[in-house]
């Protein structure tokens, strides 16, 4: 597969990640946050405040950061300095390309277990927001998954270019 | 090894990665987890990193760069690009080099808007090439003019770039953003003296339009009304304490809805297309500063920051110098290292140093980005060079850079006046507390 049908698979990849759930999630997230900080200035403004309006953009910003990765990673999105991968031989690029993705995947797996490792401990904390006493560990559940989807989506890259 | 040592490995390691095409946010992220492993040990490394990943996507004013990343994308649907240029065409365009001053304008009005230096680029570019080089433009002028135009989405708030300083430096993104008004203006004034200039030593290179009528050009300027509203409601807004930042991206988000709405380009397509875009983008911006956190972790672990402030403690001639080396360094790392790239190795580094020299971190970070945006315009990174050459592919990169060298030249005096006027930058914040 040539680099410019890779890049327009990737593309088609990415469009079609469009219209999945994944992005109903992270949109609807994102809107969210936005609705509510912006009521929330208005309430202020009228005097009237929206009492914990940061907690919920809080947790709705932690949904639609989670799933922006996801959404990243699925649209080859991550900035990179490309210079010197422009102008390698099509054999070294692809070496690098893979080497890059070994280390994007090592680092997601390495974010995953980190936050396993965290929630595993503070799981029987039940810890939640001090006013509206939103539970935190759905919330690291979200963070965790969508870092290890992260990582399938570039193991499978990296495998689909290795048998490539 | 000692802790040092590995500390500048580390720096070394994450070099070679970058110039290897490794996503910067991975790399960033490995080397300084591969550093807290070595010098900590795995647990605390990986406990870090668990903390770093979930208390950077939680984190409330990070969630200000989608909201406004969704603003632009939105203001884009709205033809806002296009209408910026042809009101600024309409009022200066048939002035010689009119039609570059109105460039720059125009990549100031959408650098307002998008807090990208690309996006300001490419966007500005297409509409604003074709029309220059249609009416007998120099190609070197016309790329040139937004090449170096279109850094100025960077340093216009609400800037991309001052977001991540401010959470990385941990700095107030209100008043960085305010800040960057007045570096942001004499910029904008430094490269229309530019322009001028170079018209009037070579008048053939912008030859002058027919000038178009005042009711043209009232109609032109009604149309990026609501745009300047926008602008300044969300601006204003944060300058006069109305709201936070991150609040200033929801309110500009109901702002720019309205907007589209108004001019009637909001559709389901138009929508579904900015928030998908705003996704992706914020991905990458999310995973960039997961690894600049971490690896700013483990840069402070070393000692390295310490270091280099003794190093910088040694060079003598005052803060001067010292501001003139650090800005020379960054100009030499920025001709190698992506912007970003640039921003996340640096700050960890050299903020200690800034404050050990009593100087302003807000300051820092507008001196940061306004190196940062250089290397945006000087090969071999230059990304706006290639930007504009994707847009006309018939102009080498060679003629893009030698249209570029006058606004380099009014860069380079810029970040002289910056350095030696530090109040550009801290008097206005300094006007608004009080």
């Amino acid at each position: 597969m040539s680099a410019f049908e890779t890049r327009t698979a990737e593309a088609a990849a990415a469009d079609s990640g469009a219209r999945g759930p994944l992005f109903y999630v992270g949109a609807t997230a994102l809107l969210l946050a936005m609705a509510v900080d912006a009521l929330a200035v208005l309430g202020r403004h009228v005097g009237l405040p929206l009492l914990g309006s940061l907690e919920l953009v809080q947790a709705a910003i932690v949904v639609a950061s989670s799933t922006a990765i996801v959404f990243a990673t699925l649209a080859n999105r991550h900035a990179a300095a490309r210079f010197l991968l422009d102008r390698s031989t099509p054999r070294v690029r692809l070496w690098l390309q893979q080497f890059a993705r070994v280390l994007t995947l090592l680092f997601f797996l390495i974010l995953a277990s980190g936050q396993t490792w965290i929630a595993h401990d503070l799981w029987d904390g039940h810890e939640d927001s001090e006013l509206l006493h939103i539970p935190f560990a759905p919330l690291r559940l979200v963070s965790i998954l969508a870092v290890l989807m992260a990582a399938a989506i570039t193991l499978r890259r990296l495998l689909r270019r290795s048998k490539a | 090894m000692g802790q040092l040592s590995i500390g500048i490995g580390g720096v070394v390691l994450l070099l070679a990665l970058l110039s290897t095409g490794t996503p910067i946010g991975v790399a960033l992220g490995v080397v300084g987890f591969g550093g807290l492993v070595l010098l900590l040990g795995l647990e605390p490394a990986l406990i870090k990193s668990g903390v770093v990943l979930f208390e950077t996507l939680s984190r409330y004013e990070l969630g200000v760069l989608p909201l406004f990343l969704l603003m632009a994308h939105l203001c884009f649907a709205a033809n806002a690009s296009r209408d910026f240029f042809d009101a600024a065409a309409r009022v200066i365009g048939h002035r010689r080099g009119g039609l570059a001053l109105a460039s720059v304008a125009a990549c100031a009005g959408f650098g307002a808007i998008s807090g990208s230096s690309l996006a300001t680029t490419a966007t500005i570019g297409l509409v604003a090439l074709p029309e220059m080089r249609q009416r007998g433009y120099s190609s070197a002028l016309a790329t040139g003019a937004v090449a170096a135009g279109g850094t100025l989405g960077q340093m216009i708030p609400p800037s991309g770039a001052l977001i991540i300083f401010g959470i990385i430096a941990e700095q107030s993104i209100g008043k960085l953003f305010v800040a960057a008004i007045v570096p942001a203006i004499t910029q904008v004034l430094l490269y229309c003296l530019a322009i001028l200039i170079i018209c009037h030593l070579r008048p053939s290179i912008a030859p002058p339009t027919p000038r178009v009528g005042w009711r043209e050009r009232r109609i032109a300027l009604l149309r990026v009304t609501d745009l300047a509203l926008l602008i300044l409601l969300v601006i204003g807004g944060i300058a006069l304490g109305w709201f936070t930042p991150p609040e200033a991206a929801s309110v500009g988000v109901v702002g720019a809805l309205a907007l589209c709405l108004w001019r009637r380009r909001l559709t389901w397509q138009s929508l579904r297309h900015a928030l998908a875009e705003t996704l992706r983008t914020s991905g990458m911006v999310y995973l960039v500063v997961i690894g600049a956190i971490i690896f700013s972790v483990f840069v402070s672990v070393t000692g390295l920051a310490v270091q280099v402030t003794g190093l910088f403690a040694t060079v003598g001639g005052g803060p001067l110098a010292k501001l003139l080396l650090m800005a020379l360094v960054l100009l030499l790392l920025g001709s190698v290292l992506d912007g970003l790239a640039l921003m996340l190795l640096t700050t960890p580094i050299l903020l200690p140093v800034i404050q050990t020299m009593g100087l302003s971190p807000i300051w820092f970070g507008i001196f940061l980005v306004r190196a940062m945006e250089i290397g945006f315009v000087h090969p071999p990174i230059g990304l706006n060079l290639y930007v504009i050459q994707q847009i006309a592919p018939d102009v080498s990169i060679g003629r893009i850079f030698k249209g570029v060298l006058p606004f380099l030249a009014a860069d380079f005096l810029h970040l002289l006046l910056l350095i030696l006027l530090p109040a550009m930058a801290l008097a206005l914040p300094k006007l608004l507390a009080t």
